[in-house]
């Protein structure tokens, strides 16, 4: 699991890589828990690139959702393959998060 | 002491040849205790040899004097008899000066016999003494050839005492012939020295003195007599020349031998010294590894092993570089003859000096090469060595000395052996430390498992409107699977089923929690008015289960689950789902498999009123035959040897293919199924099933 931060003006892109699993989860938390995630009015996460993701994985946005929403910062996943938008939707998780098809819906978002 | 007898009768035999070895010397030429005058000379030296050989063999049989190494401790008793013995002898000849100078008024001529009968028994005893104290030093670390060597060489002494007593004497040549052969034997023997080799230097200066001390002994002795075998006064008996030449021949030249090898030695003992303390430093330090103790220790043992082995001036073992991980205190630096001063202003350099990869080096010239400046005295060598294993850096060690060229190759291969000794026994520990942290989460582990496996229901529902069948199957971590059942007043089945995100611990605890939920939530509620509403339906189940854990659950965690309450009086059932898998059914009217794809959040998710909107309940009638799939997502999740997924889709065809067996067998069909699709490979996640089919109402038997 690889994760890649690219900050652009008022956006942050965070692209990830691999399994998103109870190992590489901590790897996600330490780049959501930076304080300057905050200055950012949108954190996009690309995921083009995830092939799986684990409860743990999953933990990880749950437990920063309210945080980003306290502070008005929008979460927009985009790219998802169909298998992991399936984890999302049976969890319940696509009626709280905003997961677009593109990046450019993204960027509308 | 099984040989006590025999020798306390040899010490009366001596005792009585001694006795009559006297009378017969008083004898010469008169009539002694009314005994005839001119005793037989065969008489007397049978009790001569009778004395030497009893005294000889009482010695033979005493115990080995030589124990362990106490070499010294042999020449010192030995030194001390001889002393005693000599002493002896020296009061006696100044007695008798004193008669001759008739200072003391001393009865008849008979005093020099006396004085040499006596003196003959003392340097008996003495030569015994020193024999079998030789004998223990020769025997040391000997074959067993040597042992039957020496046993030949005291059975030849034993010989000449005997041949003495035969009444025809040998022919010269073969007389002379045989002493020359034996004191040739006693010089050959004389050769097994090998004691002297694990002597320490302050000992051999010892054995030297005390070695010194007996061959004076021995000398005193031999002048004496020999004076006394050409005194014109004296008329003595002949003494067992042969017997006592030789034995004197070689504990004199066993002695001179001894002497010889250790002085020679001394030049070279402090080599022998070294490589001992280096043993013996060795060997302390691996018994500390196997101890298993503290680094602190290990530390401690190697600093002051090093110092010691290696005598050097002022030493230093800066543990500072320790790996971050390493359990316990850091040790504090190990310092000798440095200040802190010293310290400080060699840290920048050792670092500046180990960054490269170089682990050990020697510096020969410290005051032309200008390492390590601004020490308080000025050394002349160093040696540096880094305490380096594959994967961590535990410090590094310098040793100083005063001299120019202070250490050689051979010292710091010697240090080398010591500082890998350590890093391996450093590693050890933590690898110790790190092997009882992990039996201690497996123990942690298998009491989860086990907590787990008590709350999974033993006792099935039974009833003769449905059948149920259950299977679950826990990874090899302790997982969050949990199901339930509930018998309700009015013939109503509550069933509960869930994963709790995580796993391991915590996940067990959550999964207790959720089943100990479930279980206050359907307690009846006595305000109801009607008796459907004495229980929460599937959306108020949840919506009270979530504003439950969130007081409980971690931000991170969540937990997915479906709730059914089935009315089997009414044919019915009403259910929610909590971002659990869909419900897979067959539908045995239209005879077709599908899901019940509904909305649904996870628990502790949304920790507010909203929740609410986000779960729904939702009414089903069935009819018989229709069977209802209940499971976890390690059924749909489990892979194969290339990573794919078992599938939803996969799981719905199987319902198709068994959907008319038993409930039980319906699930050992899909099991099976799942099973051969990720078989050899282990479980990835738990996994649970439930099979509950509806059977036509029949009356109660």
């Amino acid at each position: 699991m690889k994760v890649t931060a690219q900050p652009h003006d008022t956006t942050l892109t965070l692209i990830l890589d691999g399994e998103l699993d109870a190992s590489s989860a901590v790897v996600l938390d330490t780049e959501l828990n930076k304080p300057d995630l905050l200055t950012y009015q949108k954190v996009l996460i690309d995921c083009q690139r995830l092939s799986y993701i684990s409860s743990a994985g999953l933990g990880v946005f749950i437990s920063h959702l309210q945080r980003l929403q306290d502070s008005q910062v929008k979460l927009v996943f985009y790219n998802m393959q169909e298998k992991v938008f399936n984890v999302f939707e049976i969890l319940g998780l696509d009626s709280l998060m905003t997961i677009v098809p593109s990046e450019q819906e993204a960027q509308a978002a | 002491m099984p040989n006590f007898r025999h020798a306390a009768w040899l010490l009366v035999v001596a005792g009585l040849c001694w006795l009559m070895l006297l009378l017969g010397s008083l004898s010469q030429g008169r009539a002694v205790l009314g005994l005839p005058p001119d005793w037989p000379r065969w008489l007397l030296l049978a009790a001569q040899g009778g004395f030497a050989a009893s005294i000889f063999l009482y010695a033979r049989l005493q115990p080995e004097a030589l124990r362990g190494h106490g070499f010294i401790a042999v020449l010192r008793r030995l030194f001390w008899r001889g002393l005693v013995l000599t002493a002896g002898l020296v009061a006696l000849l100044a007695l008798e000066r004193l008669r001759a100078a008739r200072v003391l008024a001393l009865p008849g001529n008979s005093l020099s016999a006396t004085t040499y009968t006596i003196s003959l028994g003392l340097f008996i005893l003495l030569l015994a003494q020193t024999l079998y104290s030789w004998r223990a030093l020769v025997s040391f670390r000997s074959s067993g050839k040597l042992r039957r060597e020496w046993l030949a060489f005291e059975l030849l002494l034993g010989a000449t005492l005997l041949l003495q007593l035969i009444p025809w004497q040998l022919p010269d040549f073969l007389q002379v012939g045989s002493m020359l052969a034996l004191g040739v034997f006693g010089v050959y023997l004389s050769g097994h020295q090998r004691w002297v080799a694990y002597l320490s230097q302050g000992q051999k200066a010892q054995a030297i003195f005390l070695q010194l001390g007996v061959l004076a002994f021995l000398l005193v002795f031999l002048q004496y007599l020999r004076g006394a075998q050409t005194n014109s006064l004296l008329l003595v008996p002949p003494t067992q020349q042969a017997f006592l030449v030789l034995a004197s021949f070689f504990a004199v030249f066993y002695a001179v031998a001894g002497l010889l090898v250790t002085l020679f030695n001394l030049p070279i003992a402090d080599v022998y010294e070294q490589r001992r303390a280096e043993i013996l430093s060795l060997q302390q330090l691996s018994q500390i590894i196997q101890r298993g103790q503290t680094a602190p220790e290990i530390y401690h043992a190697l600093f002051t092993s090093a110092v010691q082995t290696i005598r050097a001036n002022a030493a230093w073992l800066d543990a500072q570089l320790q790996p971050t991980d390493q359990a316990g205190p850091l040790p504090a630096p190990l310092a000798h003859e440095l200040t802190e001063a010293d310290l400080a202003a060699m840290r920048p350099q050792l670092a500046a000096l180990l960054s490269d990869e170089k682990t050990e080096f020697i510096d020969n010239d410290l005051l032309r090469s200008q390492r390590f400046a601004g020490l308080s005295r000025p050394y002349r060598s160093a040696a540096v060595l880094a305490l380096r294993s594959p994967t961590h850096d535990y410090g590094v060690l310098v040793l100083l000395k005063d001299e120019l060229g202070g250490f050689d190759p051979e010292d710091l291969s010697i240090l080398h052996t010591f500082t890998t000794q350590t890093v391996l026994s450093l590693e050890n520990l933590q690898l110790a430390q790190e092997a009882r942290v992990s039996q201690r989460a497996q123990d942690e582990l298998r009491i989860a498992a086990l907590v787990q496996e008590r709350l999974i229901p033993k006792h099935l529902p039974t009833d003769n409107w449905f059948e149920i069948s259950t299977y679950a199957q826990a990874a090899k971590e302790v997982g969050g699977d949990f199901y339930d059942f509930l018998h309700l007043p009015g013939q109503r089945l509550a069933v509960l089923i869930g994963d709790v995100s995580g796993k391991g611990v915590t996940a067990a605890f959550h999964t207790a929690q959720m089943k100990g939920i479930f279980h206050a939530l359907m307690q009846p509620n006595p305000l109801a008015k009607k008796d459907r509403d004495r229980y929460p339906d599937p959306h108020r189940f949840m919506v009270l289960a979530n504003e439950a854990l969130t007081h409980c659950l971690e931000r991170s965690s969540f937990i997915t689950a479906s709730f059914y309450l089935i009315d089997y009086e009414a044919g019915g059932f009403s259910f929610a789902r909590a971002g659990h898998c869909h419900t897979l059914y067959y539908h045995s009217i239209k005879e077709e498999v599908s899901y019940f794809r509904s909305e649904g959040l996870g628990l502790g998710i949304l920790r507010d009123d909203s929740y609410g909107r986000h779960v729904k309940n939702q009414f089903w009638d069935y009819n018989p035959g229709d069977v209802m799939v209940i499971y976890t997502d390690g059924i749909p999740e489990a892979r194969n040897g290339e990573g794919d997924e078992y599938g939803e889709e996969r799981l719905a065809r199987m319902l198709e293919q068994c959907f008319y067996q038993s409930a039980e067998e319906i699930n050992q069909y899909i099991r099976h199924d799942v099973q051969e699709f990720s078989k050899g490979l282990p479980l990835h996640d738990d996994q649970t099933l439930l099979v509950i089919k509806f059977k036509a109402s029949q009356p109660q038997v």
